[in-house]
């Protein structure tokens, strides 16, 4: 979102500094006003319950679980995860950041682009936005959960907290300093290659912890052990290890904050070659279309396709579950799960707003004389297709350790992948009609509604999905038959609602609203 | 005398509180072409949707070739060739691409001569594979008005062509406006360039604040004493 040279991008000024970093931190401020302020009616009172619910869940998450009882040694199991749960929130932000280009806008970059913001600013900005994730709201309360839960009640549960949430702090601050990095080897010269050789490097290195089975003790002797010690010595008072977790995450969180800034300057005078390089491509013409739908698909094939962010996090959607799996050592039973999760996650990236994807060619392609529904069945397909795709790639890689399913346990798998999308499907199309935004989804950064939205989305998208995962993976260890009973009125409850969804499209009213929107 | 191909009659249309269109009533016979101006959220662009078919109106009568919009949308798009006054093009497909959808939808065949000509004639042959992301603003809107005026509709709706293009992609959408009136065709044309807009159409309808202020000869506003009358008509 860096617009324009500041002084601490080396422009005009001279000024010290330290003034350009206080001014950096004061322009984030204004930003979010400006933000804020487009909240109107509904909407505001939405993201205001919004975040009141975020607030209330964390507190929650970290007091809650501390009334639990122990049963029969748990507490011990959860205490030998913990290192792990650590480690795995570093991992969450770093792909997040690394699969945004660096990380979220905090001002989309057509509208910041009036306004002389610094790559601190920027940088900052991204830091604010990266905690409105589900991935990374969800991590975080699961790992306050688990020390609430470990602790139990005590008067020194705040203090333990208050490490925790230091920990997540500093954690999402290297993140940030990690993304930026990635986005700006990618830039460099042969940055795509670099970045895939890297990527493929860690996959090696991780497929060989796996297999030699290095990956869990690697994990229990992280140095997060202290982390999660210092946090659960809080229940008796302050001890030594305490005040000096503290103070290397606090010293570490600032620093990483300054270095990411640094990053984010270094990338803002980077272009973004392979965003260039596609949106100057050319391509040989193909023979004209079959039908008018054929005509329309393509159409709709090539806003996704053509796109480097979506074809980015398809890819990551498509492996990193299937390489979680593979690390969890998850049995077929539990796939069930990968499909809702990639599902979501594709339509997070475009689906939920998916007639963006026309940009300004919206009011164009809705002057054509086709059916309305044939133009929304359309987009179904690619949707459907797109998601379907990018689910059976992440089974398949989790097959690969999972081995050979049952028949029932292979039944419940393409079941609940087939529920799964449809559901996503479904939902995403209802929310792009009934809640269109004009979105340039050019920069990976871009996100296809305004972060909060995104959260309510995405968090509506993980709880029916893992509900559905749950219910396949129960069926899945009985007869395959159960699983295509089940499937059917789910999928026929998806399809219901795409059909009155059509409908509400079909309307010219409600549709011209839709596209003088996202065109605008 | 043939009647008028685009009729419209006491146009209204509204968003949620704003008035976008207050009463416009015009009509367009075959082989004229018709000038709206005005300032910026004068109601030009609203009204030139309507007749695109993106937008309902809310009240009032319009009817294109005699088919009612209300009633019969569909025949209404494949009559017209819009131009939208922002953008027009799906950013990652290629003009080309544009072509062929707009050739299937609209059931055209052997397009493609009349396509690369029009191509050449707008300097956007060696474009035509390349994805229009990258393109220029002006380059985008001559590859709109390519995409209005390829299929020959009966009716040419451009709505800010001369925004931001050069002499040349100027000179090249005159041509194509004359072309399509000598063809019969009724050609509206939103701009608020007065000077090209009086060149091109031989009426002009004025608009202010959603409604019609003035209809009358193009020629009455050309040169100094023309954009006397325009610049009070915009107050």
């Amino acid at each position: 979102m860096s617009t324009a040279l500041s002084s601490t991008d080396g422009g005009w000024a001279t000024a010290s500094w330290w003034s350009e970093a206080r001014r950096a931190f004061a322009d984030v401020g204004p930003l979010l006003r400006f933000r804020a302020s487009a909240l109107r009616g509904r909407s505001r009172r939405f993201a205001i319950v919004g975040l009141v619910l975020i607030g209330a869940l964390t507190i929650m998450a970290a007091w809650l679980p501390a009334y639990l009882p122990d049963g029969d040694g748990r507490r011990g199991d959860v205490l030998t995860l913990l290192p792990s749960a650590l480690v795995g929130v570093v991992l969450i932000a770093v792909i997040s950041a690394a699969a945004s280009g660096g990380g979220r806008e905090l001002m989309p970059r057509d509208q910041a682009v009036a306004y002389p913001i610094s790559s601190m600013t920027d940088h900052l900005g991204a830091l604010l936005m990266a905690p409105l994730n589900i991935a990374w709201l969800i991590q975080s309360w699961v790992l306050l959960g688990a020390i609430a839960y470990v602790s139990g009640i005590s008067p020194g549960l705040v203090l333990g907290q208050l490490l925790i949430v230091l920990w997540l702090l500093t954690a999402t601050a290297l993140a940030q300093v990690v993304g930026w990095g990635m986005e700006w080897l990618r830039r460099g010269p042969g940055g795509v290659w670099v970045v895939r050789g890297m990527l493929a490097l860690t996959g090696v290195a991780g497929a060989y912890l796996v297999a030699s089975g290095d990956l869990l003790p690697l994990l229990e002797a992280s140095p997060t052990i202290n982390v999660a010690i210092a946090a659960l010595q809080a229940r008796t008072g302050i001890t030594f290890l305490y005040v000096a977790v503290a103070l290397v995450l606090g010293l570490t969180m600032l620093v990483a904050i300054v270095a990411g800034g640094a990053v984010s300057g270094a990338v803002s005078r980077r272009p973004a070659r392979d965003v260039l390089r596609l949106e100057t491509s050319t391509h040989h013409a193909r023979p004209g279309p079959a039908s008018d739908l054929v005509a329309l698909l393509r159409t709709d094939r090539v806003g996704i396709w053509r796109s480097v962010p979506l074809r980015r996090g398809l890819a990551v959607l498509a492996v990193m579950p299937g390489l979680v799996a593979i690390a969890g050592d998850l049995r077929w039973d539990m796939l069930t799960i990968l499909p809702g999760l990639v599902a979501s996650g594709g339509a997070l990236l475009f689906g939920v707003n998916s007639w963006c994807l026309d940009g300004r060619g919206a009011l164009w392609r809705d002057s054509l004389p086709v059916d309305p529904k044939l133009a929304f069945l359309s987009r179904v397909f690619v949707l459907v297709e797109v998601l379907l795709v990018a689910s059976a790639g992440t089974v398949l890689l989790a097959s690969v350790r999972a081995g050979l399913p049952s028949q029932a346990e292979f039944v419940a798998v393409a079941c609940c992948a087939v529920v799964v999308v449809l559901q996503v499907v479904s939902a995403s199309m209802r929310w792009s009609v009934r809640r269109p935004f004009a979105v340039d989804l050019r920069s990976a950064r871009a996100t296809p509604a305004p972060p909060l939205v995104m959260v309510g989305y995405s968090s509506r998208l993980a709880l029916s999905t893992t509900a559905v995962g749950i219910f396949f993976s129960v069926l899945s260890h009985i007869s395959w038959e159960w699983s295509v009973m089940f499937a059917l009125p789910f999928a026929m409850f998806s399809a219901f609602r795409l059909v009155r969804t059509s409908n509400v499209w079909a309307d010219p009213a409600a549709r011209s609203r839709v596209v003088a929107t996202v065109a605008s | 005398m043939s009647p008028p191909l685009v009729e419209v009659q006491a146009l209204h249309v509204r968003f949620g509180q704003v008035d976008a269109v207050r009463g416009i009533s015009f009509s367009v016979d075959p082989g004229a072409a018709t000038a709206l101006l005005g300032r910026n959220g004068a109601g030009k662009s609203t009204t030139m949707r309507v007749l695109a078919g993106v937008i309902p109106p809310t009240d009032g009568l319009v009817t294109v070739a005699g088919h009612d919009l209300r009633t019969d949308v569909l025949a209404v798009k494949r009559l017209t060739g819009y131009c939208p006054d922002v953008g027009g093009l799906v950013p990652r497909a290629t003009p080309w691409e544009h072509l062929q959808l707009a050739a299937r939808l609209r059931r055209l065949h052997g397009w493609e001569d009349r396509a690369r000509e029009l191509l050449e004639r707008f300097d956007l042959g060696a474009a035509a594979h390349r994805v229009t992301a990258g393109f220029s603003h002006g380059m985008g809107r001559r590859m709109s008005v390519i995409l209005a005026a390829f299929h020959q509709p009966p009716v040419l709706l451009l709505d800010e062509p001369f925004d931001g293009v050069d002499p040349l992609g100027v000179e090249a959408t005159m041509d194509v406006v004359a072309d399509a009136r000598a063809q019969g065709a009724a050609v509206l044309v939103s701009t608020h360039l007065r000077e090209l807009a009086v060149e091109v159409c031989q009426d002009a309808i004025v608009l202010r604040g959603g409604a019609a202020v003035a209809e009358l000869p193009a020629q009455e506003m050309t040169g100094e004493r023309g954009a006397g009358v325009y610049r009070s008509l915009l107050d």
